[in-house]
């Protein structure tokens, strides 16, 4: 993330009404926000994020609108109210222009007061709606006047206790105050912004259930993982892959992605930044380094991705850094495609080894379209972005039978001379749909040899469907996180996983295993294991998908848990919890290890002694998966 | 202990399969594992290597090496009886005669392990480690900070890979784990060098800014630990697991010697932090030490006064330390700065808070998490659970309850009918007996009356315990039954508190200007 505010990203102001509004800065342009008024967005660009600006306008005899950045000793002064104000720290910060706050009168010492004498009668406030209107149009600086002006008027303010005054002042100014905090676009903002709005659309997914999902799922950066293959020298295990099954619009997968270090486009750079601002007289300065950064991490990328095993298109990352600077300058502002260069090297999407999300979408497209919040859209992908590589997309068409995906099936390959001749258009599209092919094959095939570190499903669809064709894809001490709003659909799912089911599951199929034994012949035990596996799935395949929507035995020790953050107001002599939050979905995760089960009758032990509640193991056989 | 780890930690990349000298975990059950490193020599008290004894059965090294991780492994026969008389000789041996003649079992010989006999039952789960593997079987010095409570904690601090993470009351070393995680962008130097580190600084590449493609930082977690012998400790694991390129341990009291860490000529920098997390019983005399500048004196009586009075040697004694030094800021200069603080009390965070506000911290804000694992289990309640275990054999329904009141009825009129024959018989009996009778050929009749009156009817107690037993082979109880869910026995109902800031990258007119001059 970068310290101060660069052209072109998204940022969230927040309002002194507490709501937030994310806007893209764009050089040059006005921002409006509504009542509290309009500036220019190069105000912004340039500055720090996590201060408190005050709008300054004509009444406060500027020429154009000015921000002014409001000191951490005048913001907590109101929380407070006056009686509690921390020491101010008035030399460092000398309020530019702007009178002191003062907005509460000086004979406010009264030592204690109570509400004894309140009275709720609006008509203690002199001032009308009319008048209060006319002070705003007049626009007396900042609102502060506004707010002295309506204090002043109230007839009783003296009879206020100290802490009814103190809420009646913050809450003036929440309506009054010219005010915005700029905070930058990060997955907990990009939360807390959705969950305001359109909670429905991330199924009412919490930061704690984030967090939770996060750390269940063992994320973590894997560029530095090593590419290891299992016996067969040709699926992949670990190297830090994740499955992910995302019905939030892309929340859980930026989430995820930020977690892995490939969310954001040039995360290197704030070590730059006093260098760049060096040269601030240079026109345009960031623009340039900005990208020059953005190429340089993702190559820095690949070089840990690649400890291994050799970039398997190891061209073009030298050769091709001038066309990325210029897409990385254009796509965040402009969705258009990328602008037409003839000699232009490939790079592969999604070509990424290790440290890689692999997305499974129902749709022909995955919808992920959160992302855009941090410079990337699956539409029209940036190739300097990290998650150009990194992020891996395929329908579930794709996954369970790619022969019915057309985009899987090769398209005639034409040679040289065919292709010379061809008009330039036309060869472009046959490299294009070359490229999908290939794309799409290598993505099937890998995703199809599984191997992956982990699973992680926020979806709609049944989460049992979804384990059953996922879970065999997840390495031996893998982790398998899945989220759901509601406890019903998870609590299924641990059903689906319990012990006496995997007994049950167990159990029957060795029956099957010795029927087929007595019937037939002798044959090797491998052999017989497959066919009965054959067997179970032509004969018994109705009744077993009912009991046994799932392999009971792939996963250990399958949990369900929830968490909830409670908010706190803390203020001297009034800290309570605070009085209202939102409803809705509590949120749930289910979490399970995948594990490999014993080739053969295990026995368990210890379920005699202790107390019988707790003894997970039970009599026990496993069969081959 | 173990020799020098390998150079991937096997937190972030255990390979395919567990390999000596990395920690693996052994899962016996949900919340009972067994973290141990791996070890293939013989030197042990076994002759099979070294063994996990456990209640689920004995595992043997052996058994673990170089098997998929996420294996289900067996339980092998292990003579865990005759260990006693044998380990004294052998812990005499090494170290006092050395290995010469007197030590004749083959065993003895390094490397040379008894292949071991799979035992007829127990198993075990091998699992890679991961932090909340590891904060469920870590020993306890102090309170856990568990999952729910890290993982909220590194969300909201934002922490990313290559940020720098100051961490303060290092206790068991939970939070480490996960915030190692968390910051882990790769290892800092291509070479491992275990020896060298004595709370120097190993989190950022020495030449790194000299590197001409791009600067990379690289993550690093900065643990500070009061109380020595668990420093110690943590810093053996640390080692252990392979992260000790990633986490700098230092055992010091905060509150008065702050974060900065010694140069040693290649790092003047400090942690350079971005992201703070203390786990202090008072976070309030730490913060201090957390600012950009030198807080005025004004500020830092106000936050030292806020403080009881059993700690006031703390102000005291840093007041003129304070003065007197060149300040240096243990904060990135460059990146806002993200801070939690972790109390059990109210009181502490109120100061805490008091403490923030006057230092000039923003968007602070105080929530505690409040976490519960459910327990899903199928609920069986019916008459024909009479005599099960794990159910409730009451009727289920109403209807159920009124048949079997009936069926009871109906037995209680039979029967007490037979009670009355019989009385009557007694009566007879005695009459006849009066008379001088005899009455013998009835009995046997009367048995196959009664017989014949039970036909019938319901059932009796203990035929139906019977049934009940014999249904039970045929029944499918994974699916019977009402799936349920609710709050598990044990309920954490409070941990600690949870204060979050923010403090903004410092920003001055000089800045500002700057700022006007290229934007506009």
């Amino acid at each position: 993330m970068h310290s101060t505010i660069r052209p072109n990203s998204h940022v969230a102001l927040r309002l002194p009404s507490g709501i937030s509004k994310v806007i893209e800065i764009t050089p040059n342009t006005t921002i409006n926000l509504g009542k509290y008024g309009t500036f220019s967005s190069n105000l912004l660009l340039g500055r720090p994020y996590y201060l408190t600006f005050e709008l300054l306008d004509k009444e406060d005899g500027k020429s154009r609108t000015e921000l002014r950045v409001v000191p951490a000793s005048e913001l907590h002064v109101e929380v407070l109210g006056n009686g509690h104000a921390p020491t101010a720290e008035a030399s460092d910060e000398p309020a530019e222009g702007g009178p002191e706050f003062d907005i509460v009168g000086e004979n406010g010492e009264v030592i204690m007061r109570n509400n004894r004498l309140t009275v709720d009668d609006p008509s203690r406030q002199k001032l009308s709606m009319a008048e209060i209107e006319e002070l705003k149009k007049a626009g007396a600086g900042s609102g502060k006047e506004i707010i002295a002006k309506i204090m002043g008027s109230h007839e009783a303010i003296e009879e206020k206790t100290s802490f009814s005054l103190a809420k009646y002042t913050l809450r003036k100014s929440r309506k009054y105050l010219k005010r915005f905090t700029v905070l930058p676009m990060d997955v907990g903002m990009l939360t807390e912004y959705i969950t305001e709005r359109e909670s429905h659309r991330v199924m009412e997914l919490r930061e704690e259930s984030l967090g939770l999902i996060c750390s269940w799922a063992n994320v973590h950066h894997g560029g530095a993982s090593r590419v290891l293959t299992a016996e067969d020298g040709l699926s992949q295990i670990g190297g830090a892959r994740w499955l992910v099954v995302d019905d939030t619009g892309g929340l859980v997968t930026t989430a995820l992605a930020e977690k892995m270090g490939i969310l954001y486009p040039d995360e290197d750079d704030d070590q730059n930044l006093t260098a760049e601002e060096k040269d601030a007289g240079a026109k345009e300065g960031g623009e340039p380094i900005q990208t020059t950064n953005g190429t340089t991490t993702s190559t820095n990328l690949e070089e840990n991705g690649d400890t291994v095993m050799a970039e398997p298109e190891p061209e073009g990352e030298s050769t091709t850094q001038p066309q990325q600077q210029h897409t990385a300058i254009d796509a965040p502002s402009d969705p258009q495609p990328r602008p037409r260069r003839p000699p232009r090297p490939h790079i592969p999407q999604m070509s990424a080894t290790t440290n890689t999300l692999t997305i499974l979408h129902p749709n022909n497209q995955p919808n992920l379209s959160y992302l855009k919040y941090f410079s990337f859209d699956t539409g029209a992908p940036t190739t300097s972005h990290p998650l150009y590589k990194h992020l891996k997309s395929l329908s579930w068409l794709q996954l369970l039978s790619p022969e019915d995906d057309p985009s899987y099936s090769e398209p005639e390959a034409l040679t040289d001379e065919m292709l010379a001749g061809m008009k330039s258009s036309k060869r472009g599209n046959y490299y294009k749909k070359r490229r999908r092919w290939e794309r799409t094959t290598r993505l099937v095939e890998e995703t199809r040899r599984g191997g992956f570190d982990g699973l992680v499903v926020a979806s709609t669809m049944e989460p049992k469907t979804i384990l059953k064709e996922l879970v065999p894809l997840v390495r031996g001490g893998g982790r398998v996180v899945v989220y759901s709003p509601n406890a019903e659909p998870l609590v299924e799912l641990c059903d689906y996983y319990s012990k006496e089911r995997r007994t049950a599951y167990v159990a029957r199929q060795f029956d099957s295993q010795n029927n087929r034994s007595n019937n037939g012949s002798s044959k090797v035990k491998r052999e017989r294991d497959h066919a009965d596996d054959m067997y179970a799935a032509s004969t018994d395949a109705g009744d077993e998908d009912d009991d046994f929507p799932v392999n009971p035995t792939l996963l250990l020790a399958p949990s369900l848990q929830t968490a909830r953050a409670r908010q706190w107001q803390v203020l001297p002599g009034r800290t309570h919890p605070v009085m209202t939050s939102r409803g809705g979905a509590e949120g749930y995760l289910f979490t399970a290890t995948r594990v490999l089960p014993f080739e053969g009758k295990v026995e368990a032990r210890g379920h005699q002694r202790g107390k019988r509640r707790k003894t997970a193991a039970t009599a026990e056989t496993a069969a081959p998966e | 202990m173990a020799p020098s780890p390998p150079t991937p930690s096997p937190f972030f990349d255990p390979g395919t399969h567990s390999a000596p000298n990395s920690l693996g975990i052994i899962q016996l059950r949900r919340d009972h594992l067994i973290p141990t490193v791996l070890s293939s020599t013989a030197d042990a008290d076994y002759k099979e290597g070294k063994v996990e004894n456990t209640r689920f059965g004995s595992f043997p090294h052996s058994t673990l090496i170089k098997q998929p991780w996420g294996s289900q492994v067996l339980a092998s026969v292990v003579d865990t009886g005759s260990r006693s008389s044998k380990s004294k000789k052998r812990k005499r041996g090494p170290t006092e005669e050395g290995r010469d003649a007197p030590v004749p079992e083959s065993s003895e010989v390094r490397g040379d392990v008894v292949k071991a006999e799979t035992a007829s039952s127990g198993f075990a789960h091998l699992i890679p480690p991961s932090p909340e593997t590891w904060t469920l079987c870590l020993p306890h010095r102090t309170q856990v900070v568990y999952t729910p409570d890290y993982s909220y904690i590194l969300q909201r601090l934002r922490v990313r890979p290559g940020d720098h993470i100051i961490e303060a009351g290092a206790g068991s070393g939970s939070f480490t784990h996960a915030a190692v995680r968390a910051i882990f962008n790769g290892y800092p130097s291509g070479e491992y060098q275990p020896n060298d580190l004595n709370g120097t600084d190993y989190g950022i590449e020495p030449d790194s800014a000299e590197r001409q493609k791009g600067f990379k930082q690289y993550g690093g977690v900065y643990s500070f630990e009061y109380h020595a012998p668990r420093a110690k400790q943590l810093e053996t694991e640390i080692e252990e697991h392979g992260l000790s390129a990633l986490v700098t341990v230092t055992n010091r009291d905060v509150y008065q010697d702050g974060f900065c860490l010694p140069s040693d000529g290649r790092n003047d920098q400090g942690p350079n932090a971005n992201a703070i997390f203390l786990d202090l019983p008072a976070p309030w005399l730490a913060l201090k030490h957390l600012a950009r500048s030198p807080p005025s004196a004004a500020v830092l009586k106000s936050v030292t006064a806020s403080s009881d009075p059993s700690t006031p040697d703390a102000e005291a004694s840093v007041m003129p330390q304070l003065a007197t030094e060149v300040f240096r800021s243990p904060l990135n200069p460059n990146k806002p700065v993200h801070i939690c603080t972790f109390s059990p009390c109210i009181e502490q965070v109120t100061k805490t808070v008091s403490a923030m506000r006057s230092l000039g911290w923003l968007e602070i804000d105080m929530v505690e998490i409040m976490s519960k694992r459910l327990e899903v289990r199928r609920e069986r309640i019916g008459l024909q659970e009479e005599g099960l275990r794990n159910a409730n054999p009451n009727a289920a329904t109403v209807v159920e309850a009124v048949q079997r009141l009936r069926d009871v009825e109906e037995r209680a009129k039979v029967f007490h009918g037979l009670q009355k024959e019989k009385q009557e018989e007694v009566m007879r009996r005695a009459e006849a007996k009066k008379r001088g009778e005899q009455l013998l050929a009835n009995t046997a009749e009367g048995e196959e009356r009664t017989r014949a009156k039970f036909e019938g009817l319901p059932p009796s107690k203990l035929d139906r315990l019977e049934r009940a037993k014999k249904d039970l082979q045929i029944r499918e109880l994974f699916k019977e039954g009402r799936l349920v869910h609710r709050t598990e026995p044990e309920l954490k109902t409070h941990t600690s508190y949870l204060v979050f800031a923010t403090l903004p990258r410092e920003w001055n007119e000089a800045d500002e200007e700057t700022a006007r001059k290229r934007w506009g």
